[in-house]
């Protein structure tokens, strides 16, 4: 897991120069106070950020933060109960999602939504024919096939969409999305349910996408995924914005630990911490946190904040 | 992802076979449908006019279940009044003659009218999803009928007697069968051609998954207002044909040019057949209507009831109509290679356990 385990940084081969997001570039998407209510409840509440173009930005946060809902404000499903929301220049709040995916705006579901009557290379189809691109069928189909090329999923073209595992359902998501040529990619927890394995090479798909020159926002609950894909990471509670920072900042925030492990948790790794700086070398202490994070973490963010 | 690589590596195929066995099909459907209707072209050779006027009737039924296939089989969306287009048609028809107006005026009257009204009727009702969409549509229907009725367009209690062609009886009829077959060949190609269209994959991903269709860029709505108008263009000329082959209307009760055991017609023959298939509604409105004339005729009292017992059939064992069984008990899974044997056991085998997901 270790290629997984960390971001590589600017210096790193793998990262070429237009996958690094510019700093002082015009935001691809920004949210400027941002609010969605379900009958008076808020499920995103007051949320402002910006997503800068060639960026990968995660956002996390315990189940029920809005994360969905986020996805669901971005990508069209949702409008917004107030609030602008601006991509590549101009407000689409108003504009219904079919319109934003001929922007360039994809999504993929946390709930896989195959066209369970179509085989999975129809469905790829599908997203090649209408999204950005808008393709005829010679070349739509041309592009169906690299992009399960890419995803791994060539050996099950032919299987239709309700015949998938889990793992294959969600890289059907991802390649129906990337098959409309996007140049903003939602990702709602496509992770969610893989192996290991199958989560390191999400994450070196997501990667490459974003080399590509694809500004990616990931909405993941696998902590070390999101880590190992993110340039900055954003954290949601209860709808609103807690952190948003660099993966190690964000992680190491005590008031992010506290939203997602409990108030006891926090107290007790933050003595954990205090512990360890004094026998090792800070770097080293932090990593080995880190893993251990990694151990204690799933098992008890699913039962203990469902 | 080595792991998921097959030992042998046939795989750069696979995409071009699925498009072969994809063509392969349209064709043979399509080959289908025009080997159908040509065998039935045959009929008035027989020169026995009972059989004429049961076949026009049985070609008309494949017309309306054709023409719901667009809205219903494609989009899925469950359409219950699509005889209100057949209806305006109708009546399009019928008023234009009792004005003095030519045959044609009143068919082209009657299918723009129709083309409009469900323009505009789609407007709010395709908003409506699922159950929702269906009552409203049955809604319409029944209430157009109504209003025809109450306001004696036409006639009294809106009854309209018409003048026969001045054409020999038989001739008439003839032509007549002969009207409706072309515009059930029309459908038919009509079909065919949506099939390998954008429209027609923007309608099936909505059918799908409407969520899904909209996020990938599909304007579902505006695909659901041209499904629709479409379902109601053949519908409205079959309602015009009829109207001056039958030459006695009246709008509401059995038999009448809104009742709405056309629109519970239209959805049995099209589900039998297959839904979204070219040929599937033109082989169930064959099946259905030529045992419904036919038991009329042998078992008049209970006739109703038979129909009511096949439509429970259907939907417990064929919910996918025949042309998906024949799919399924002949094609292999997954493109693989199999024997025939082999692929009908299977077939079978998915069947079998298709039926029994539905808790039977």
């Amino acid at each position: 897991m270790s290629s997984a385990s960390s971001r590589p940084t600017a210096s790193s081969p793998s990262g070429s120069p237009d996958a690094t997001p510019d700093a002082n570039a015009a935001p691809i998407l920004a949210l400027d106070a941002v609010t969605k209510r379900f009958g008076g409840l808020p499920a995103v509440d007051d949320l402002s950020f910006a997503v800068r173009p060639g960026e990968v930005l995660g956002i996390i946060g315990p189940n029920g933060a809005g994360k969905s809902t986020l996805i669901g404000l971005i990508g069209g499903a949702l409008a917004p109960t107030s609030g602008v929301i601006t991509y590549a220049g101009r407000a689409i709040a108003d504009l219904p999602p079919h319109r934003r995916a001929h922007l360039g705006i994809a999504r993929t579901f946390q709930i896989a939504q195959p066209f369970v009557g179509l085989d999975v290379r129809d469905n790829v189809i599908v997203g090649a024919l209408f999204g950005r691109r808008g393709l005829r069928r010679p070349e739509a189909a041309r592009v169906a096939d690299e992009v399960l090329e890419r995803v791994h999923l060539t050996h099950k073209a032919m299987l239709k969409g309700d015949q998938l595992t889990v793992a294959d359902r969600k890289r059907l998501e991802m390649a129906r999305a990337l098959a409309t040529n996007p140049r903003l990619l939602l990702l709602d927890e496509v992770m969610a349910g893989l192996t290991p394995t199958e989560v390191a090479q999400a994450v070196e798909l997501i990667r490459a996408i974003n080399r590509d020159g694809v500004t990616v926002l990931v909405v993941e609950h696998i902590m070390r995924a999101i880590k190992g894909v993110s340039d900055r990471i954003l954290v949601l509670h209860h709808g609103r914005k807690i952190a948003e920072d660099l993966p190690d900042e964000v992680l190491a925030d005590p008031k992010v630990i506290e939203a997602y492990l409990g108030e006891r948790y926090a107290r007790q790794r933050a003595a954990e911490r205090e512990g360890a700086a004094t026998s090792a070398a800070t770097g080293a202490a932090t990593s080995a946190a880190d893993a251990d994070t990694d151990a204690a973490e799933e098992p008890e963010w699913k039962g203990g904040l469902a | 992802m080595a792991t998921h690589a097959p030992a042998r590596d046939p795989l750069a195929g696979t995409g071009a076979a699925g498009v072969r066995r994809e063509s392969r099909e349209w064709l043979w459907s399509l080959l289908a449908g025009v080997a159908i209707l040509a065998a039935i072209a045959l009929v008035p050779l027989s020169g026995d006019d009972a059989a004429l006027s049961l076949w026009t009737l049985i070609v008309m039924f494949c017309v309306l279940a054709q023409g719901w296939n667009f809205i219903g089989g494609y989009a899925g969306y469950a359409a219950f009044g699509n005889v209100v287009f057949f209806g305006i048609g109708a009546e399009a028809v019928a008023l234009t003659l009792l004005n003095g107006g030519p045959f044609w005026l009143g068919l082209l009257l009657g299918t723009l009218a129709a083309g409009l009204f469900a323009f505009l009727l789609g407007l709010p009702v395709l908003r409506l999803r699922g159950h929702y969409f269906a009552i409203a549509t049955l809604g319409i229907a029944e209430a157009l009928g109504e209003l025809v009725a109450a306001k004696a367009i036409g006639g009294p209690g809106g009854e309209v007697s018409l003048t026969p062609p001045d054409l020999d009886f038989h001739i008439a009829n003839t032509l007549f069968f002969y009207g409706f077959l072309a515009l059930s060949l029309l459908t038919l190609l009509g079909t065919a051609w949506l099939a390998r269209s954008r429209f027609g994959v923007a309608l099936v991903a909505i059918r799908e998954n409407e969520e899904a269709a909209e996020a990938l860029g599909i304007p579902t709505f505006w695909y659901k207002v041209g499904a629709f108008v479409l379902s109601a263009l053949p519908t409205a000329l079959a309602g015009g044909l009829y109207a001056y082959w039958f030459l006695s209307l009246q709008p509401t009760g059995e038999g009448g040019v809104f009742d709405v055991g056309y629109s519970v017609s239209m959805v049995l023959m099209t589900f039998l057949g297959g839904a979204g298939t070219i040929v599937g509604p033109l082989i169930g409105g064959i099946i259905i209507e030529y045992l419904v004339q036919t038991t009329t005729v042998a078992f008049g009292d209970i006739h109703g009831q038979l129909l009511g017992a096949l439509i429970i059939l259907v939907t417990i064992f064929l919910p996918q109509g025949l042309i998906r069984l024949v799919r399924e008990l002949t094609v292999s899974p997954a493109g693989v290679k199999l024997s025939y044997t082999r692929r009908f056991t299977e077939g079978v085998r998915r069947v079998q356990r298709f039926i029994a997901s539905n808790g039977i």
